[in-house]
C-alpha cells in the first residue's frame, strides 16, 4: 500500500495579543492508503490545529501556517492554489467535526447540506445528489430516509446529526476521512454505535482515517497506529498494540495509567500526570514535558529530543525512554 | 397559525385600553387646558364654563372617558379643538400619515441600502481602517442628536459656501445645495424632501451596520460555516448561502420591529423642516393641549406596535426553521 499523505515538519501559529502561540511544532507523519491513524492527546495538544492545517482550514488571521510539507499524493497541499486545495476538500478529503450540534447549518435541510458537496465536486443535478443523500443517510443507518432528507438539523438527536455528519463527509467517496473527536459530544452508547459505522464504512470503501481522540479507550480498537502527540510534538509513535503493550515515552505511559481498567485487579488509585502543559507562547527549549516528568534528567532540561526509531515501526521522542522500559518491568 | 393570530389579537383591545386609559388621564390632569387656549386667560369665567358644557368638559372623568370610548369604537375620534377646530381628528390625521410615513419608509429603505452592504463589507474586512472608520462612523451616527444635526446639515446644505484663499488666489465651493421643505409638501419625490430623509435615516444605517457587521462576524465563526469550508464550497457559497442566511435573522427582525416606528413622526425633522406630517401635528396638539388629537395619534402608534411584534413573530419561523417546529 502507498503512501497517501505526507506531513512533513508541520509549523502552525496563532499570532494573538498575547504573543505567538505555538501550537504545532514541526510535526511530521504519514498516512497509507486504508490505514487508521489514532491522533492522541491532552486538550490544546495540537492535534485539531495539525489536520486543519493538512486541509489549510485555519482561521487566517490569526493562524498562520509557518512551514512544513502537506504531501497528498505527492502534491503539497500548502501551496497549491485557492482552486485546486477546494477540488480536495470535501472530495478527496473530508472531515468531521466534534460538536455535531453546532456543525450543521440550522437554517438549511439536510437534504441541502449534503446535496452541495455532490454538486459541487461530481457534478450531479439536484435530482440525483437527492436520490444519492437519500442513499447516504441509509448507509450511516438513519431509519426513514426518505422522508427525513427534508428535515432540519434541530430535529435530529445529537447521534443522528454525526451520523449526518459523516454521511456528508463520505459523500464523494474520500480517500482520506479526518474525524476530529467525532465522538467526545456524544453519550457513551451513541460513541459505540459511531465507531461501529466508521468501521464498516472504512470496510467497505476502503479509505483511510485520521481519527483524532483523547480517549485512549476510544481509539485502541480502531486504529492501526497511533500517533501521540505533545505540546505541538509528535512525541511517540507506533502500532496500536505496541501502544498499549510497550510504550516508551512517560506521557504514553501518564496516560495509560490514568486509564482505568476492568480486566486487572483493583489497584488503589487511578494515577493522573500531575501538572499541567508548558505555556505554548514561550516554548521551553528543553523537553516540553520536563516539568511532568519523573524520569527527567539535567539533559532533558536544555535539549529537546527529536522522534528517533527505538524499535521497528515505533519511535519516540525521549532521552530516558530506556529507563522508562526499565521501570515498567520493576512495576 | 390561525389560532396564534388570533389569541394575539385578541390582545389588541387590551392594550388599547390600557394605552387609551393612561393617555387620557394624564391629559385631563395634566397642566393646562384647551379652553385656556381657546378663550385666553382672562376670559369671562361664565363663557369657560359655558363653553366646557358645550364640551363635555364637565362631566366626570369617568363619564368623559366613556363618551370618548364609546364613540370611538363607532369610529368617531373626536374633533379639534383649537388650531384645528371643529375638524374630526380622523380626518386631521388621516391628512398627515401619509407624509410620515412615506418619509420613514424612504429613510428606512436609505437606511437598508447603506446600511447592510456598510455593515457586510466592515465585517468582512474587519479590523481593516474601512472597518475602523465605518464603526466609528457609526458610533458617532447614532451618538450625535438630533438638535445639533438639524441646523448644523441645514447651514451647510442650504446656501453656498465659498472659501477664499486669497494668497493663493484659489477659490473652493462646498456643495450641493439642497432644497429645503419649508413648509411646503410636494410629495416624497421632490428633491426637497433629500435632508430630511438622509438626516432620519443616520440612525437606521447606524443600526443596522453595526448590526450586520456583528452578524457576520458571528457567523463566520461558527463550526458550521467551517464545515461548509470543508466541503470545498466557494467563499461566495459560503458567505451567501452559510452566512448571510443567519446573519440576516436578526436584520429582519428589527426591520419588522421598526414598521411600529412607521406612522410615529419625528417631532424635531418634521418641525425643524415644516414637514407636515404626524410630527409636525403631534407637537402642535401637545402644545395646544388637543386632548382628541392627542389621543388618536397615541392609539395609531400603539396599534402599529402591536401589529409590528405580530408581524414580526410571524416571520420568525419563516426565518429559523428551529422555531418553525417548535410551535
Amino acid at each position: 500500500m502507498g503512501t497517501l499523505l505526507e506531513v512533513k515538519d508541520l509549523r502552525t501559529e496563532f499570532h494573538t495579543q498575547d504573543g505567538v502561540v505555538h501550537a504545532v511544532n514541526g510535526v511530521t507523519f504519514a498516512v497509507d492508503e486504508g490505514e487508521t491513524l489514532g491522533l492522541v492527546g491532552e486538550s490544546g495538544c495540537g492535534k485539531s490545529v495539525s489536520v486543519l492545517s493538512v486541509m489549510r482550514l485555519i482561521p487566517q488571521p490569526p493562524g498562520k501556517i509557518a512551514g512544513g510539507q502537506v504531501l497528498f499524493q505527492g502534491r503539497d497541499l500548502l501551496t497549491v492554489d485557492d482552486e485546486e486545495i477546494r477540488s480536495v476538500r470535501g472530495n478527496k478529503i473530508a472531515m468531521v467535526f466534534q460538536d455535531p450540534m453546532t456543525s450543521l447549518n440550522p437554517v438549511l435541510t439536510i437534504d441541502t447540506q449534503i446535496g452541495e458537496s455532490l454538486e459541487l465536486h461530481l457534478g450531479m443535478t439536484k435530482e440525483q445528489a437527492r436520490k444519492r443523500s437519500v442513499e447516504l443517510l441509509k448507509m450511516v443507518g438513519i431509519p426513514e430516509a426518505e422522508g427525513r432528507i427534508e428535515d432540519y438539523p434541530h430535529q435530529f438527536s445529537g447521534g443522528m446529526r454525526q451520523r449526518v455528519m459523516i454521511a456528508m463527509a463520505l459523500s464523494c467517496t474520500p480517500q482520506l476521512l479526518i474525524a476530529d473527536e467525532p465522538t467526545t459530544a456524544l453519550d457513551v452508547t451513541i460513541l459505540a454505535q459511531i465507531i461501529d459505522i466508521v468501521k464498516r464504512l472504512k470496510r467497505e470503501l476502503g479509505m483511510a482515517i485520521i481519527w483524532i481522540t483523547h480517549d485512549l479507550g476510544v481509539i485502541a480498537g480502531l486504529a492501526d497506529r497511533i500517533n501521540v502527540m505533545y505540546a505541538g510534538f509528535i512525541i511517540e509513535t507506533a502500532p496500536v498494540k505496541e501502544i498499549f503493550g510497550n510504550p516508551l515515552h512517560p506521557y504514553t505511559l501518564g496516560l495509560l495509567g490514568s486509564i482505568p481498567r476492568l480486566d486487572e485487579t483493583r489497584k488503589e488509585k487511578l494515577t493522573p500526570i500531575e501538572g499541567l502543559p508548558p505555556d505554548l507562547v514561550t516554548m521551553p527549549t528543553g523537553c516540553p514535558f520536563y516539568d511532568r516528568c519523573r524520569f527527567r534528567t539535567e539533559k532533558c532540561l536544555h535539549e529537546n529530543p527529536p522522534l528517533e526509531v527505538s524499535a521497528v515501526r515505533h519511535s519516540v521522542a525521549c532521552w530516558n525512554w530506556q529507563d522508562v522500559v526499565k521501570a515498567r518491568g520493576r512495576a | 397559525m390561525a389560532t396564534f393570530l388570533a389569541r394575539r389579537l385578541v390582545w389588541l383591545p387590551v392594550v388599547l385600553f390600557f394605552v387609551s386609559i393612561l393617555t387620557f388621564f394624564l391629559g385631563l390632569y395634566g397642566p393646562g387646558n384647551p379652553i385656556n387656549i381657546m378663550v385666553g386667560l382672562k376670559a369671562n369665567p361664565e363663557t369657560i364654563e359655558r363653553i366646557k358644557a358645550e364640551y363635555g368638559f364637565d362631566q366626570p372623568v369617568y363619564q368623559q372617558y366613556f363618551n370618548y370610548v364609546f364613540k370611538a369604537v363607532q369610529g368617531d375620534f373626536g374633533y379639534g379643538l383649537v388650531k384645528y377646530r371643529d375638524q374630526p381628528v380622523g380626518r386631521i390625521i388621516a391628512e398627515r400619515l401619509p407624509v410620515t410615513i412615506q418619509l420613514n419608509i424612504a429613510a428606512l429603505v436609505v437606511g437598508v441600502i447603506v446600511g447592510i452592504p456598510l455593515g457586510l463589507l466592515a465585517g468582512l474586512t474587519r479590523n481593516s481602517w474601512f472597518d475602523y472608520s465605518v464603526r466609528f462612523l457609526s458610533l458617532i451616527a447614532v451618538s450625535i442628536p438630533l438638535l445639533f444635526l438639524l441646523p448644523f446639515l441645514t447651514f451647510i446644505f442650504s446656501r453656498r459656501h465659498d472659501l477664499v484663499l486669497n494668497a493663493a488666489n484659489l477659490q473652493f465651493a462646498i456643495g450641493p445645495f439642497l432644497p429645503m421643505v419649508g413648509g411646503h409638501w410636494d410629495g416624497i419625490l421632490s428633491t426637497k424632501v433629500l435632508l430630511p430623509i438622509l438626516i432620519e435615516s443616520l440612525g437606521i444605517v447606524a443600526v443596522l451596520t453595526r448590526q450586520m457587521r456583528a452578524g457576520i462576524i458571528e457567523t463566520l465563526g461558527q463550526d458550521y460555516v467551517r464545515t461548509a469550508r470543508a466541503k470545498g464550497l466557494r467563499e461566495r457559497m459560503v458567505l451567501l448561502r452559510h452566512a448571510m442566511r443567519n446573519a440576516l435573522i436578526p436584520i429582519a427582525t428589527i426591520l419588522t420591529l421598526s414598521i411600529g416606528g412607521l406612522v410615529e413622526g419625528s417631532f424635531l425633522v418634521e418641525n425643524w423642516f415644516g414637514i407636515p406630517g404626524v410630527g409636525q401635528l403631534a407637537l402642535d396638539a401637545f402644545t395646544a393641549r388637543e386632548y382628541y388629537i392627542i389621543m388618536g395619534i397615541t392609539l395609531i402608534i400603539a396599534v402599529a406596535y402591536v401589529v409590528a411584534n405580530m408581524a414580526a413573530d410571524l416571520l420568525y419561523p419563516i426565518l429559523d426553521p428551529r422555531i418553525r417546529s417548535s410551535k
